[in-house]
């Protein structure tokens, strides 16, 4: 810790420390990860079915869930990957005359 | 106690001068204050001039201006898949990329761009295979030289190791790999999560395809979850100082600015690297073949910071053991975190000299 550093600092310091470390071996220890894993977990479970109640719902009015918007999306990426990927295929053949680079 | 810092004696005209210092400093503490809660005056950040000399999809290759390039061949730096490649140039003054140029290196930067929809099925095979063969083309043909410098930083490192390894004639004369973790069973709190009986990659993948940049901030986050409160209190402290304040505030854009990972080849890190951990076996499969990290014949140069607590130098010393040909090692041990060895006062202290030392010492002189 560095000399000219006023008193108040120092003593944060200290003080973060003091309630630092046991809080980073806390976060660093098996029972944490499960603790988060198994948070994660459940999130994704209720977060799932709730989705599903309200997909259910939605589609019983004939209106798309923000779900099919997803799948949607993720169809949409596919097909532009996709074409990007020919896009450069074409450039490259463009390129070098030869076709092998592709 | 007597408090160290006070004089047993002052006399009037230090007393003077310091009660001068302290309003001044309280003056400019208020106004970098406010400038700071109101969000004006943000530092500008990776300002070194360039150019970008390629691109493909987000990846671009940028070529740095500035310098009179005396040596050869050119530096191409990967930057890692999880964060933002300005932590290399910072601002100036405190630049990695900045500090090469003008010592006379020819820097290229290969940038990921942030990942979206777009890159959720980017594997290792695209980076290694794809982009970066064709960043490396563009690089020797823009310098004009056969061969290149390849540097990676953290998971950059992997790619760059993979790229120099996975070809019989790759064109990589030096092979710099920073802070690159190979044994992931050293790198504890990082990985955890992702052990077999925990989280499956899918459990974070989001409907993007990546896993998103916020819950990979948590995971740095969550490393020192206080350290933060010493942080600001040194802020406080230093607000006077306007040259801290940027550079406090250009840190603490870019530790927040994290990129979502793509979803792809992080379902590759966790089941090859992490849970199988198999660039402890010197090899990994690779586009329908078997990549052996020992194959690559041109110099490498291990450099680890030996305070890092994302990638702890165990978690990178293999590399001595397992990249390259043995005669042609070499090890770098520097001082600072997983950043700080790449950035700040130490980093320009230590770092960049024996980096620039190296990197000139394996290059062609001028002519």
């Amino acid at each position: 810790m560095p000399d000219n550093q006023p008193l108040w600092l120092r003593a944060v310091i200290r003080l973060e420390r003091a309630i630092g470390e046991p809080i980073e071996s806390a976060v660093r220890s098996d029972t944490y990860f499960d603790l988060v894993s198994t948070t994660t977990r459940v999130r994704r479970k209720v977060m799932g079915t709730a989705e599903g109640v309200s997909r259910r719902c939605l589609h019983l009015l004939n209106l798309p869930a923000g779900s099919d918007m997803r799948g949607m999306r993720q169809q949409l990426a596919r097909m532009e990957r996709r074409l990007n990927q020919l896009s450069h295929e074409v450039g490259e053949l463009d390129e070098d005359g030869s076709g092998a680079d592709v | 106690m007597i408090n160290p810092r006070i004089p047993s004696t002052l006399n009037p005209g230090e007393l003077l001068t310091r009660v001068n210092r302290d309003v001044e400093r309280s003056v400019l503490r208020a106004r970098n204050g406010i400038r700071y809660v109101r969000g004006s005056h943000r530092p500008a950040l990776g300002m070194t001039p360039k150019e970008v000399v390629w691109k493909r999809d987000k990846a671009e290759l940028w070529r740095y201006k500035g310098g009179d390039r005396r040596y050869g061949p050119p530096l191409v730096i990967v930057h890692s898949l999880v964060s933002r490649s300005y932590i290399l140039d910072l601002r100036p003054g405190n630049s990695t990329v900045e500090y090469l140029t003008r010592a006379g290196l020819d820097v290229f930067m290969l940038d990921w761009g942030v990942p979206d929809d777009l890159d959720a099925d980017n594997d290792f095979e695209r980076y290694v295979d794809w982009y970066l063969p064709r960043a490396l083309e563009a690089a020797r043909s823009a310098s004009g030289h056969e061969e290149v410098t390849l540097a990676g930083y953290c998971l950059g490192g992997v790619i760059a190791a993979l790229y120099a390894a996975g070809y019989e004639d790759p064109g990589v004369r030096n092979l710099i790999l920073m802070a690159t973790p190979v044994d992931y069973s050293e790198m504890g709190a990082m990985v955890a999560l992702l052990r077999e009986d925990r989280l499956d990659p899918d459990e974070l993948i989001d409907e993007t395809g990546n896993v998103p940049a916020d819950a990979l901030y948590s995971g740095f986050y969550m490393l020192a979850p206080t350290v933060e409160v010493a942080q600001k209190a040194t802020f406080l402290e230093n607000l006077w100082n306007d040259e801290f304040v940027e550079g406090f505030q250009a840190m603490a854009t870019w530790s927040r600015d994290h990129v979502p990972f793509p979803g792809a080849a992080f379902r590759q890190l966790v089941d090859l690297l992490v849970r199988r951990n198999i660039l402890m076996t010197g090899s990994m499969p690779l586009g329908g073949r078997q990549v052996d990290l020992g194959t690559f014949r041109g110099n490498v140069l291990n450099a680890m910071a030996e305070r890092d607590n994302v990638v702890p130098p165990p978690a990178v010393e293999p590399i001595m053991q397992l990249v390259g040909d043995p005669a042609r090692r070499e090890e770098l041990r520097l001082p600072g975190g997983h950043v700080t060895f790449g950035t700040g006062k130490s980093a320009f202290k230590h770092t960049m000299p024996k980096l620039t030392g190296w990197i000139i010492d394996h290059s062609d002189s001028p002519s």
